[in-house]
């Protein structure tokens, strides 16, 4: 298998801190990868260097898609998503005034092809793109299990409810990888363990890698294909997880504190 | 057939304008006096700006506090235009509604990376400028004397107060009807989740930027469209009419009937244009008192924003809840009755 994620000696910091320092590690197409760490380990801020809402300091993060590999670092926030990088948001990013359908759709929106005038006076291009994307929409709160719900606005829906929508939200645009940030945080043991499935279920029939970055153990250990361990920004080990588990330098770093 | 109506929006606007429209024949039956026409006619134009300044305000969560600039030049303009030629309505009309879109977009980018108070401060600059030039460009606005021309041709037509009223409301309804497709598609999700969640909205492809030039740019489109109506319709146009007042009442009428609510705006605005004119100088006594319609919008403003914050649309889902349950304590025990309602 290749690598469809690559980074290399990912450097940034925050004031005289180094929140991540010389990072380097790979993420193979159609594994689920793990990224985990202890509290304040730099697992967030690697995310929002390889999705660009930071730029870091120095290295590259190479990611293979349709048209070759290329290097994220500079690119535009909003042009991450075309590539078929998508990700998700440790506190639920959905816009509350709008149904759940209508949030999913967002997903969507670098599909649309119709101009704005198009979309004003409802052309046909206009409205058959709203259908057909429309259509898909339902289709992945179907496959999230509350196709029920579509159509009542985000505002007052139980957290549960929102991350899936929000998951939904990122399988719209047909994403190669998928960076889901905490998805365990506020779940409880069941859901957890239901989210496992779930991911599970859409590196399966959606057909893309996922990189988790995490922090509740249960999880990453249960799902994910390989894992990689840093700590105070530097990168500690990587491997399946039954390696982690045996691992001396992460137990002394994570897991030792932890039991 | 009634029902297919009220579910369609489509069916429902033209059932809107198809009622508004029906106004001209109580005048002329000589029910309602004439004046309540031109009232009722201003409002409508009014809430053209609104809707524009609502994708702006409640949709993109833009504060612009220029509108009133935008609304004079439209109008400045389309009258320069038509002044010796009454039948170049629908050059003036074009050409005013360009020219500011150009300039909107143009203070659009200047102002790009500044958003929410920042904003509403840069564009009261670009609306003060405004006012300014219309009083000091003489020769094409008439300055503090004011700009007079005659009711437009249009198709050959000569209108007058009755055709325009009619125009008007076509006006309104299109541009209700235009607003309604465009935030429920793509544009309008984009719109939200840049109000909703920045972060979001970037991770999913919308470039910020763009979209923030582009609902700004409608904002001003829609507020030239409704000065050049403004300037066909009332034949005249004076600069204090484009003052900060009327920026800031366009934003009150948003707020009073309810952000991101088409009806809404329209509603806001008859209570903001209308409410004095049309119900508090009709009372007697209260009418020959000065000032007091000011007061009572301004009161009413406040106790909606305190009392009321979602604005007047809610009404519609209100009064219907309230009486169901109103219903319900009062006859508790046909529980029947609720399967009925």
């Amino acid at each position: 298998m290749s690598d469809i994620l690559r980074i290399e000696g990912l450097s940034i910091s925050f004031g005289g801190l180094k929140a991540v320092d010389d990072l380097s590690f790979s993420v193979r197409e159609g594994e689920i990868f793990g990224l985990i760490g202890p509290n304040g380990a730099g697992k967030t801020t690697v995310f929002n260097c390889i999705t660009q809402f930071y730029k870091p300091d120095a290295g590259k993060v190479f990611f293979r898609h349709k048209d070759g590999e290329i290097n994220l670092v500079g690119r535009k926030v909003h042009q991450i998503i075309s590539y078929g990088l998508v990700r998700t948001f440790q506190n639920v990013e959905v816009i509350r005034e709008l149904s759940l359908l209508d949030n999913v759709l967002i997903g969507a929106h670098g599909a649309f092809r119709a101009t704005i005038f198009e979309q004003a006076l409802k052309l046909p291009r206009a409205r058959r793109e709203e259908r057909e994307w429309r259509a898909k929409a339902e289709h992945a709160l179907e496959f999230m299990g509350i196709a029920d719900r579509k159509d009542l606005p985000a505002g007052g829906q139980p957290y549960g409810v929102l991350k899936k929508t929000e998951l939904a939200r990122a399988l719209m645009c047909a994403p190669n990888l998928i960076i889901l940030d905490e998805p365990a945080a506020g779940l409880n043991d069941n859901e957890t363990d239901a989210l496992a499935a779930l991911i599970r279920q859409i590196r399966d029939e959606y057909n893309c890698t996922i990189l988790l970055v995490e922090h509740d153990m249960r999880l990453v250990m249960g799902v994910c294909d390989r894992i990689c361990v840093i700590s105070f920004g530097k990168f500690l080990a990587c491997g399946t997880a039954a390696e982690i588990r045996d691992d001396k330098t992460v137990q002394e770093a994570y897991l030792g504190e932890e039991e | 057939m009634l029902k297919r109506i009220y579910k369609n929006p489509y069916a429902r606007f033209a059932f809107f304008g198809a009622l508004l429209a029906l106004l001209p024949l109580f005048t002329s039956a000589g029910l309602i006096k004439v004046s309540v026409l031109t009232t009722v006619a201003s409002i409508f134009i009014y809430s053209i700006a609104a809707l524009g300044l609502n994708l702006l305000l409640g949709y993109a969560g833009q504060i612009s506090l220029g509108t009133a600039g935008f609304m004079g030049l439209g109008a400045y303009l389309a009258g320069y235009l038509a002044k010796d030629m009454p039948a170049a309505f629908w050059i003036g009309l074009l050409a005013a509604i360009i020219v500011p879109t150009l300039i909107g977009i143009l203070v659009g980018f200047i102002s790009l990376r500044i958003a929410g108070i920042y904003l509403a401060i840069a564009t009261l600059c670009v609306s003060e400028i405004l006012l300014k030039t219309f009083e000091e460009v003489e020769p094409f606005t008439g300055g503090m004397r004011g700009m007079n021309i005659k009711y437009p041709q249009i198709f050959g037509i000569q209108m007058d107060r009755t055709t325009m009223y009619w125009l008007l409301v076509g006006f309104l309804v299109l541009m209700m009807i235009l607003t309604y497709n465009l935030v429920n598609g793509q544009f309008g999700r984009a719109l939200h989740a840049m109000r909703g969640s920045e972060s979001a909205a970037q991770a999913m492809g919308v470039n910020l930027l763009k979209y923030r030039l582009i609902v700004f740019a409608l904002a001003t489109a829609y507020a030239a469209l409704a000065g050049a109506l403004y300037v066909f319709f009332i034949r005249s146009s004076y600069p204090t009419t484009w003052s900060l007042m009327l920026s800031l009442n366009l934003v009150a009428a948003i707020v009073i009937g309810g952000m991101r609510s088409i009806y809404g705006t329209v509603v806001g605005a008859f209570v903001v244009w209308g409410l004095s004119d049309l119900v508090i100088k009709q009372l007697p006594v209260i009418r020959d008192l000065n000032g007091v319609a000011f007061i009572a919008t301004g009161i009413l403003i406040v106790v909606i924003i305190m009392f009321y914050p979602g604005g007047l649309r809610n009404i519609w889902y209100d009064v219907p809840r309230a009486l169901r349950k109103l219903r319900a304590k009062v006859r508790p025990k046909t529980p029947q009755l609720e399967d009925e309602l």
